[in-house]
């Protein structure tokens, strides 16, 4: 699997799956959703969970997810998937979820994990009546995919006179469910008249990235606490707060983030235009120190070249292929060079240097992290590199989305990547259980 | 840990090509050439050398206190001590009033206003006054510079207005006296100069070329004053020709450089570097030569302030017993098409 090329692939392609009445299942990308769910199923699972993955491909995920078999995959694996997948079903819009489940009938999935899934969805959805109203055919139709349509009109009929826990409606549908209480009313309700006049909730009852809002005005100290700190020091204050406040914001940073296992490379621009000047100073290179600072802390090994001055006297020039070379000559597992764009001596040099490598043999990856000012910079002419892997960042919430990107390019940043989206997965599913739990109540 | 960095080291120091010491009048010898930089067209060779203590830095000590009238700049020396040398073409964006330019330079003592009666108005109309937060100030563009250093003296606020309007027609833009179209409307693209382009420590002057045509030579009195004026020169008087010139980003391939390990990429992109300072040297060897005329315009104790003239060349240069304070130097070509072409450009 290819992971920086399928993470991208993610994050931009958000076409929806379509599903033509009669016709066959829509799906572009089909081909490069298998092969990656077949070269490693739960990594490829686990990267729906990236943050800022587009939510029509986490749509995919689900579905490829619950339509391969689970043959040969050990119990771990499959108790991982199925929390992903009960994740999902709650973190994608109702609607995208009930499109993913009527594929998976066309295409007659009807492994034991899916069954789980699509019942899980149809019956114990925070939403479930208000979907069951507005849905009811199509949801109805996704029930009896699951169990069989004789099986499950048989439990309908069985939950209609009042059975909530005989042998056959245990084995056939209770062993499915995590809330038989709350969901067997909710298979009458299948087959009752449901509601013409109820609209389907359009939103996902769990949220998988918190929406960012950009300050009315970006300034240097509001593109989040680390930085904000860091400006305070750079323009001379000695409060001894400060340092305290600092150490506190960097292991609040990286409190959810697994070590890398490996040796990254910073190539750090220090030069004069990364400090800036009038409202914009320090914003830059604040932001950039903070990235080393986290990047410190996660890391095995951080080897940090500096380019012009250093992060507190930032000066002159900016030789970023010199630096990419010093950085290359540490034996590295990744490189990430991270600079504002603007090279100077001489502009094109990290370009051609980038270019010769594989020629030279060297196969460490290479990204180019932008240091901006705000998500809109005109980056037109700042782009000194642009074959290489590129991301900006500006705020300190966007290294959440950073350093899954930087460390997806190399292979030792693959078991950093798996790890930290479990931990981000154990969260959302206590998330998940919580909002079932207070939906049943 | 932070790792030390591995400092490619400047270029040897050099001196300044003879021809910039006009023939023998300006005392360059303590000057020294430094690692040159390029952004798109623009390539700027920094320069160093020995500071002149005393001079009031622009930005802090020389204040724009009114505009009585159309073509009329007070400008006042609000420094305790030190003589104010106003850098030459400096123009103001301002409130609520036209904007204006100066054609000239000049001394201010310390505590002292001046009224120039010679400055020239940059906005036609009223259209296009900014708001207060956005005042800033700039040097006039070089294509307008010869012109301007010319009408010094002149009275009549409207003077340049026609050769503004020559060249906003040159760059595609509606055809009126109004620099506003260039400075605020360009602004976003010309302010990036000041980052594609870094000063270096130490630095109190540069060579300024733009696609390999000298366009100009500006030494101040110290690091601190050419700093000050570093953004307005960068990003408005080089830099409008430069955004003129921009090579296509989207039209350059990266040619790899040639090397089979670390050690030999290394060593192509150090012999790569070494043949474009060549080539930057021979544009110094072959900077225009001609007869210049320096004329004396004003005093202020052992400080000379006087214009230059010459088929190729013009500005005004400070002297103080001969030894070289200050210096706005410019060619007065006005094109810049490529001397030729970059052989790694496709």
């Amino acid at each position: 699997m290819d992971t920086p090329t399928l993470l991208a692939h993610l994050e931009t392609h958000d076409t929806p799956v379509r599903l033509p009445r009669g016709g066959t299942l829509c799906w572009d990308d089909a081909d490069l959703h298998r092969a990656a769910q077949a070269s490693d199923p739960e990594g490829y699972a686990l990267l729906a969970l990236a943050p800022g993955v587009a939510p029509w491909q986490r749509a995919r995920v689900l579905l490829q997810t619950l339509a391969a078999s689970q043959a040969g995959l050990d119990d771990t694996t499959r108790a991982t998937l199925a929390r992903l997948a009960h994740v999902l079903t709650l973190a994608l819009p109702p609607a995208q979820v009930i499109t993913v489940l009527l594929a998976l009938r066309r295409l007659r999935a009807n492994h034991k994990h899916t069954t789980r899934a699509i019942l899980r969805f149809v019956l114990e959805h925070p939403d479930a009546d208000a979907l069951i109203a507005a849905r009811r055919p199509a949801l109805t139709d996704c029930f009896e995919h699951a169990l069989g349509k004789t099986t499950a009109r048989g439990c309908a009929r069985r939950v209609a006179d009042g059975d909530t826990g005989s042998d056959y409606l245990r084995r056939r549908l209770l062993r499915f469910l995590a809330d038989p209480d709350a969901a067997l009313p909710r298979v009458n309700a299948l087959y009752g008249p449901g509601d013409p006049a109820a609209t389907a909730p359009g939103d996902a009852a769990l949220t998988l990235d918190t929406p960012r809002r950009q300050p009315p005005t970006v300034t240097a100290t509001n593109r989040g606490d680390i930085a904000a700190t860091l400006v305070h020091l750079y323009r001379g204050a000695h409060d001894e707060d400060l340092y305290v406040a600092l150490g506190r914001q960097v292991a609040a940073a990286v409190a959810d983030l697994p070590p890398f296992p490996g040796t990254l490379a910073l190539v750090l621009d220090a030069s004069a235009s990364m400090r800036g000047y009038g409202e914009r100073e320090w914003a830059l290179l604040s932001q950039t120190a903070a990235l080393r600072m986290v990047l410190e802390q996660v890391c095995d090994r951080l080897e940090v070249v500096e380019v012009g001055g250093d992060e507190r006297a930032p000066r002159g020039a900016t030789d970023l292929a010199c630096g990419l070379l010093d950085a290359l000559a540490r034996g590295p597992d990744l490189v990430a060079v991270v600079s504002d764009g603007y090279e100077n001596r001489y502009p094109g040099d990290l370009a051609r240097l980038t270019a010769a490598l594989p020629g030279a043999g060297v196969a460490t990856p290479v990204v180019f992290c932008h240091a901006q000012f705000t998500a809109g910079d005109d980056l037109t002419l700042r782009r000194p590199a642009p074959a290489l892997p590129q991301r900006g960042f500006w705020h300190q919430d966007d290294f959440a989305e950073l350093l899954p990107w930087m460390f997806g390019h190399c292979a030792a940043g693959q078991p950093w990547l798996r790890a930290a989206l479990r931990v981000r997965l154990t969260d959302l599913h206590r998330q998940a259980a919580h909002l079932t739990t207070r939906s049943a109540a | 840990m932070s790792a030390p960095t591995t400092d490619p080291g400047p270029d040897p120091a050099a001196p300044l090509p003879g021809p910039l010491d006009l023939t023998g009048a300006l005392d360059l010898t303590g000057h020294r050439l430094g690692t040159p930089q390029q952004a798109g067209a623009l390539t700027m060779v920094p320069v160093t050398g020995p500071a002149r203590p005393g001079v009031t830095p622009p930005r802090g000590g020389l204040k724009l206190r009114r505009v009585p009238g159309y073509g009329q700049v007070e400008l006042h020396n609000g420094a305790d001590t030190g003589v104010a040398i106003v850098p030459l073409h400096l123009g103001y964006i301002q409130d609520a009033a036209q904007n204006h330019a100066l054609c000239r330079s000049a001394f201010l003592a310390a505590g002292q206003s001046l009224l120039f009666t010679d400055a020239c108005c940059v906005q036609e109309s009223q259209g296009g006054l900014l708001a207060e937060r956005d005042q800033w100030f700039f040097v006039l563009p070089l294509e307008l510079r010869a012109r301007a250093l010319e009408l010094r003296g002149v009275q009549g606020y409207s003077k340049l207005w026609t050769d503004i309007a020559d060249l906003n027609t040159r760059y595609g833009l509606p055809r009126r006296g109004h620099l506003e179209q260039i400075l605020s409307r360009k602004r976003p693209v010309l302010t990036q100069f000041q980052s594609r382009l870094e000063l270096q420590p130490g630095q109190l002057g540069a060579l300024f070329f733009i696609n390999g045509h000298f366009a100009g030579l500006e030494i101040a009195p110290d690091p601190a004053y050419f700093a000050d004026v570093w953004a307005a020169l960068v990003c408005f008087a080089y830099g409008v020709p430069a955004w003129h010139h921009e090579p296509d980003p989207a039209g350059r391939t990266a040619e790899p450089l040639r090397g089979d390990s670390l050690e030999e990429l290394r060593a192509a992109l150090d012999a790569d570097r070494a043949h474009r300072a060549a080539q930057i040297t021979s544009w110094l060897t072959r900077l225009p030569t001609g007869p210049v005329r320096l004329r004396h315009e004003d005093t202020y104790l052992d400080l000379r302030l006087s214009t230059v003239t010459a088929p190729h060349l013009a500005g005004q240069v400070v002297t103080e017993h001969g030894r070289t304070v200050y210096a706005s130097l410019f060619t007065t070509r006005t094109t810049f098409d490529p001397r030729t072409p970059d052989p790694r450009r496709t």
